[in-house]
């Protein structure tokens, strides 16, 4: 498989905090790649540092052949790359429709031909009953789907999905799975998931990346990482994690 | 063509308002044939003038949420050009309007580029800062009349002067101006519906999310603030044919910036008939209280209290203006 995205010694700091430590990894195109760890691992400040809304300190990101690392966040997207955000919180006065029209207007200038492609995406994710309604009138979920649509729009080749589940019940989770694999298979898009519902992140992932305290500390097929030790000791701790282990090896 | 059609479309508004605007469109076109006092036709004037006005701050400021305290400058740099054409080298209106947009154009890449790397309060400040600069600048500039100003010599023409654009009777600044407004109402009309106009939406709500899409956030408020100079100057324009007289303490005041905002504010920021309404409202009030309190009670000043308080009162009640009350009250009715 082609390298789409090639990630080298990503480097980001935060006044004393190394947010992102010498992160290297690749993703091939058409693979979907699960991005987990506990909280405060540095999975968003990764996701802004390869969209370009944060500088990384060292490293660089090489997306579909050319080096992005220090582009501005609209000109990544440009060359094919969108993604969503961890919360978006909408105040504005934007329909579902509209909003994802904005999305497709990166591709055309033309109203008539955004609206029509807008509608498409919608029905396509099972929204288009809800194109009509300002999208602060949506429950959170709704809003992420919305947000799903909209990075839809741009056509992209690799898509960043920052925690589009959080907040969603079970029956909600399955649905966005489908959209998800929808989206994959029919669109041939490429997936980096951040995501916390392992649920969803273990099925859905073709590899899976751990981050703990700004590092990479395990990659591989997700029933190999779900079984690291050093993947289990970073999400319960050292002591939970010696009885844990302990107890499995017993 | 798409963008010609979108201007003529006025299907996505409910029957109700399309009748209101057809009767007030019918309202404007014949009220000089009513018999009306010269006061109430300076009225109209002002208030035609000032909906452009409002027209192109809701671009910048309504639909793109950056609110601009200094757009006199541009109406001085319209009123100036043609004023300063006309007088020293007798050049028609229809030539000096459009090189006086392009100049105001070309001051608001200057002014734009640099100003809109700041947000909010910042912006507003500075906006503000800039306008008093040109000001001043205009006041000790001598081949401009300096703060004395310029008179255009109307007398010197045979009026009415089509090419010029000097008239004796209102009437003719009036229908003038009202194609200029007719204009401005389709435009913005097809503008609201544009790439541009979506993305500026997007953008007031959620910069983040806009450049994630690729948009150039802000070089997307630079071209819209352009778009809305260009408005204000063509406007600027006009106001000297019409007035005269200018100086840069009347075409370049802070106050003349902060009417324009106020009444795009008032009648309701980022819609349509937000504008207009405001401007519809607030310069009748405006020239009859200053009229009945300046000139009868002696009240001087009295007009301009009152009209705050109205701004207060509006502005706590629903910051979307009075077109942000009508919407409220129609989403209560549709939802009970």
């Amino acid at each position: 498989m082609p390298a789409l995205l090639e990630v080298m010694e990503l480097t980001k700091v935060f006044g004393g905090l190394r947010a992102n430590d010498g992160i290297s990894f690749t993703v091939g195109a058409g693979e979907i790649l699960g991005l987990i760890g506990p909280n405060g691992a540095g999975k968003t400040t990764l996701f802004h540092c390869i969209t370009g809304f944060h500088r990384p300190e060292r490293g660089t990101v090489r997306f579909d052949g050319r080096d992005v690392t220090g582009l501005p966040p609209h000109r990544i997207a440009r060359l094919g790359m969108a993604r969503t955000f961890q919360t978006y919180v909408a105040g504005g006065d934007l329909t579902v429709l509209e909003t994802a029209m904005v999305g497709c207007f990166s591709r055309t200038a033309s109203p008539f031909r955004a609206r029509s492609r807008a509608r498409e995406i919608l029905g396509f994710l099972g929204l288009a009953g809800l194109a009509d309604l300002p999208i602060r009138d949506l429950p959170v979920a709704g809003q992420k789907k919305v947000a799903l649509a909209t990075a839809l729009g741009t056509e992209p080749k690799l898509l960043l999905l920052d925690e589009v589940a959080a907040g969603l019940n079970p029956g909600e989770i399955g649905e966005l799975m489908d959209a998800i694999r929808h989206v994959h298979e029919e669109r041939g898009v490429t997936l980096i998931v951040i995501e916390h519902v392992m649920e969803l992140v273990m099925n859905l992932s073709d590899r899976v990346l751990v981050l703990d305290s700004g590092r990479l500390i395990a990659q591989g097929l997700p029933h190999e990482v779900a079984h690291d030790p050093a993947v289990i000791r970073a999400y319960l701790g050292e002591k939970y994690a010696a009885r844990y282990l302990g107890e499995a090896s017993r | 063509m798409e963008a010609l059609r979108a201007a003529f479309d006025f299907s996505d508004f409910r029957p109700t308002e399309r009748w209101v605007s057809r009767a007030v469109a019918a309202f404007l076109l014949v009220f000089p044939l009513l018999p009306v006092s010269s006061f109430a036709m300076a009225t109209m004037i002002q208030f035609l003038m000032f909906s452009l006005y409002g027209m192109g701050w809701n671009t910048i400021g309504g639909y793109g949420g950056q609110v601009d305290l200094g757009k006199a400058q541009y109406v001085g740099i319209g009123a100036y050009t043609t004023a300063v054409a006309l007088i020293r080298w007798d050049v028609p209106f229809w030539v000096s309007m459009p090189v006086g947009m392009g100049f105001a154009v070309l001051w608001s890449f200057a002014i734009g580029y640099p100003l809109f790397r700041l947000r909010g309060h910042y912006f507003a400040i500075a906006t503000i800062a800039a306008s008093l600069v040109l000001k001043d600048l205009f006041e000790v500039w001598d081949f401009v009349g300096a703060a004395r100003g310029l008179e255009i010599p109307a007398h010197r023409f045979a009026t009415p002067d089509f090419v010029r654009l000097i008239f004796k009777e209102d009437v003719y600044y009036y229908y003038v101006l009202l194609a200029f407004f007719f204009g401005g109402v389709l435009y913005m009309n097809a503008f609201r519906k544009s790439r541009l106009g979506y993305q500026l939406r997007l953008i007031k709500d959620n910069e983040d999310m806009a450049r994630s899409l690729g948009i150039n956030v802000h070089w997307a408020k630079v071209k819209t603030y352009a778009i809305a100079t260009a408005f204000v100057s063509m406007v600027g324009s006009f106001h000297a044919c019409y007035i005269k007289s200018i100086e840069p303490e009347d075409t370049m005041s802070l106050d003349l910036s902060i009417l324009i905002a106020l009444m795009a504010m008032l009648g309701g920021a980022g819609s349509l008939w937000g504008p207009i309404i405001g401007a519809g409202i607030l310069i009748p009030l405006k020239s009859y209280f200053k009229e009945w309190f300046g000139a009868r009670a002696g009240l001087v000043g009295m007009d301009l209290i009152l009209y705050a308080l109205i701004i207060m009162v509006v502005s706590a009640a629903e910051p979307r203006g009075i077109w942000g009350l009508v919407e409220r009250y129609r989403a209560r009715r549709e939802s009970a």
